[in-house]
């Protein structure tokens, strides 16, 4: 979607992020092209959720430089609403909109911030609902969906800004087992779309079938970055095994 | 022009202190008397008698929806009429202490229903007598629940006392009135005793907010679901 | 109910009638500078924030009948206003209600949770844009109940004006006490109109808070 592929649309240099005196993110360099599905993977507390905040500007940064289409990214800059009208972020804990059906947390922000004409932007959204798989309850509120309906209500939501990046932060760690993999499904089909996505999760046979780059994080830095299959196969650093043992004997 | 001068109600400062000493006497008073009214109320509302439980629902919704002075004027004018002669100082009293007793059984009550009823059977089944249940199970989950409201209530006492001034108690009000009266510096008598209530409030305050903390500190018990 | 108490039914009515429009007066303005104080009271500077806490605890702490005086005899003598008993207990009432409504505000703001603030950046709303669309709506339905609550106790309040001579429901009670000798009935039928409209509006308020939970 960008308009020179050979350009990354993310760009991530030397990235440092303090809370405190607590270190997150310890100088971390990254490149994401148009159309990778790229996967976070790590302990927990290792900065890879910061990552994905910093990059949507809620978070400030201490130190390097993120540039997003080759704009940088200042979280504290008037500039940053137009940054993140293009990049499409999923939350854990779904944050749906309590107050708005299903149908109205989609449709919201195209209007209100894109100015839309609500005809269109409904148009679209029913469409979103079907891709979603969810036509059926555009006009459910969110405390009358469960927690995987919710979740795909947000990706509807992210999607209906037409962004250029999609971000995951655990989508699914705050779902029941079941409805885990209707979530992933979805997200498995825009990757095929060949949707740019970055996505932090522990579920890693996803990542091993829709990744392009699997990232293991730890203590703030990226120790490794390679292919899934490759990774998943042969860990190289002592910590990928020693992680990747651990979830995937459970 | 009008001159401010505090100074002008030197004069009268003779009786301030014991007007102080009043109005924390009678808000004192009120708040013991009106835990216990409310203790009571509190078992009334949770109890497992349907007459009990209407009485105290009762109580508590005559009561908080009717104005307080309009309580003591019930008590100190009304009474008097049909043979009961109640002075000002223990019409307030009573008033004050119908009037927040019917808070404080909304207190207690909300406490008690806070704690799941797992709680009770873990007790009882490690063999507690009900003293001890109350004592170290029940007791210390509630005081978490109720000391911040409980606060806020003794707050509204010490300010509802002020009532007690329009039927001659000398309080603090009071004193306010007549100095003002007396030396037409009103502005300089409100402010003054103004500054008085904001003390005593926040004096309430802030040992809320220290036992909040010490709470806290103590064993920190997150949100629970 | 006696002949002679009977014979006052329209001053107990139009006494009704005062005490409800003062305290929805005072309600209103209360609610309004109650709004400003309690965005103060959340904005991120520090000094506002103190600010608006010393005002919320001066009125919280301060008695309402003392404010009455003040707002009487205090502003009529300092500033040579020569309020009204009517203007004195608006003013006094507006700002007992304010310190309420701000903290209403306040919790009703704070309720809405972080995630809500950071779905609505993300999707590249700004600030005002947040609070009007996802703040605000989740806000007020969390603020209704308890403002009906505040309008209860600015309503009690408002008995307070009959010490500065403003003739609402108390000062007409006492009123028709001293023409009929009265005291007892008189001011029992006090009580029962009080807890008649209070418990009411707190039914209201019940049927607010049922109406407003979001659909389950």
């Amino acid at each position: 979607m960008s308009t020179d592929p050979a350009s990354p649309v993310l760009r991530i240099e030397g990235l440092v992020k303090r809370y405190g005196p607590h270190l997150v993110i310890d100088g971390v360099d990254l490149d994401v092209t148009a159309g990778q599905v790229v996967v976070f993977v790590g302990p927990s507390g290792t900065g890879k959720s910061t990552l994905l905040r910093c990059v949507n500007g809620l978070e400030d940064i201490q130190g390097g430089r993120i540039l997003f289409e080759g704009q940088p990214v200042l979280s504290r800059s008037s500039a940053i609403h137009a940054v993140r009208r293009r990049i499409g972020m999923i939350f854990q804990s779904f944050n749906l909109y309590p107050h708005l059906t299903a149908l109205q947390n989609v449709t919201l922000a195209p209007v209100k911030v894109l100015g839309e004409p609500s005809k269109e932007v409904e148009e679209r959204a029913r469409g979103l609902f079907r891709k979603v798989r969810l036509e059926h309850r555009a006009h459910a509120f969110p405390s009358q969906l469960s927690g995987g309906e919710q979740q795909r209500v947000a990706i509807a939501r992210a999607l209906a800004m037409n962004p250029h990046l999609l971000m995951f932060d655990e989508p699914t760690s705050a779902l029941d087992p079941e409805t885990v993999g209707d979530v992933l499904a979805v997200m498995e089909d825009l990757a095929r779309e060949g949707r740019t996505m970055l996505v932090v999760t522990h579920e890693i046979g996803f990542a091993r079938h829709v990744g392009d780059r699997m990232i293991f994080m730890d203590g703030g830095k990226i120790v490794e970055d390679r292919p899934p299959e490759e990774m998943i196969a042969n860990p190289e650093n002592p910590r990928t095994r020693q992680f990747l043992g651990s979830i995937l004997h459970h | 022009m009008y001159e401010f001068a505090l100074a002008g109600l030197l004069p009268y400062t003779g009786p301030l202190p014991r007007a102080i000493v009043l109005t924390l006497w009678l808000s004192t008073l009120s708040i013991l008397l009106s835990v216990a009214v409310g203790v009571l109320g509190a078992l009334c509302r949770t109890s497992t008698s349907l007459v009990l439980r209407w009485i105290g629902g009762a109580y508590v919704e005559v009561l908080r929806n009717i104005p307080l002075l309009v309580v003591i004027y019930l008590i100190f004018f009304g009474l008097a009429q049909v043979g009961l002669r109640v002075d000002g100082f223990n019409s307030a009293l009573i008033a004050l202490t119908l009037n927040a007793g019917a808070y404080m059984t909304e207190i207690f009550r909300g406490g008690l229903i806070a704690i799941p009823r797992g709680q009770y059977e873990a007790a009882r089944s490690q063999g507690m007598t009900a003293f001890q249940l109350y004592r170290y199970v029940v007791f210390p989950q509630v005081f978490r629940i109720i000391y911040a409201p409980l606060g806020n209530l003794m707050i509204g006492i010490v300010i509802g006392s002020s009532l007690a001034s329009v039927i001659g108690v000398e309080e603090v009000t009071t004193w306010m009135r007549r100095a003002g009266d007396e030396t037409f510096r009103y502005m300089e008598s409100f402010l003054a005793v103004g500054v008085i209530y904001v003390v005593l409030a926040q004096t309430i305050n802030i040992g809320r907010i220290v036992t909040g903390r010490w709470l806290l500190s103590r064993a920190p018990i997150g949100h629970r679901r | 109910m006696s002949s002679q108490v009977a014979a006052y039914w329209y001053v107990f009515l139009k006494g009704v009638g005062i005490t409800l429009w003062i305290s929805w007066l005072a309600l209103i303005l209360g609610g309004a500078v109650g709004l400003v104080i309690g965005l103060l009271r959340i904005a991120p500077w520090a000094a506002v924030r103190w600010a608006a806490i010393v005002y919320i605890e001066v009125f919280r702490s301060v008695p309402p009948l003392v404010l009455f005086f003040g707002c009487f005899y205090g502003l009529s003598y300092a500033m040579k206003l020569d309020l009204s008993p009517f203007s004195a207990a608006t003013i006094a009432l507006t700002l007992t209600a304010s310190a309420l409504m701000a903290e209403v505000v306040r919790a009703g703001i704070e309720s809405v949770t972080r995630g809500q603030w950071e779905a609505a950046l993300s999707q590249g709303m700004t600030y005002p844009q947040v609070f009007r669309y996802v703040v605000w709506p989740q806000a007020i339905r969390v603020m209704l109940p308890p403002s009906v609550g505040v309008y209860i106790s600015t309503l009690k309040d408002s008995s307070l004006a009959s010490i500065i001579g403003y003739v609402e429901l108390t000062k007409s009670g006492l009123l028709v006490r001293e023409s009929t000798g009265i005291s007892f009935e008189v001011l029992l039928i006090i009580a029962i109109l009080y807890f008649v409209i209070n418990y009411s509006i707190s039914l209201v308020g019940a049927a607010l808070e049922r109406r407003f939970k979001y659909v389950h």
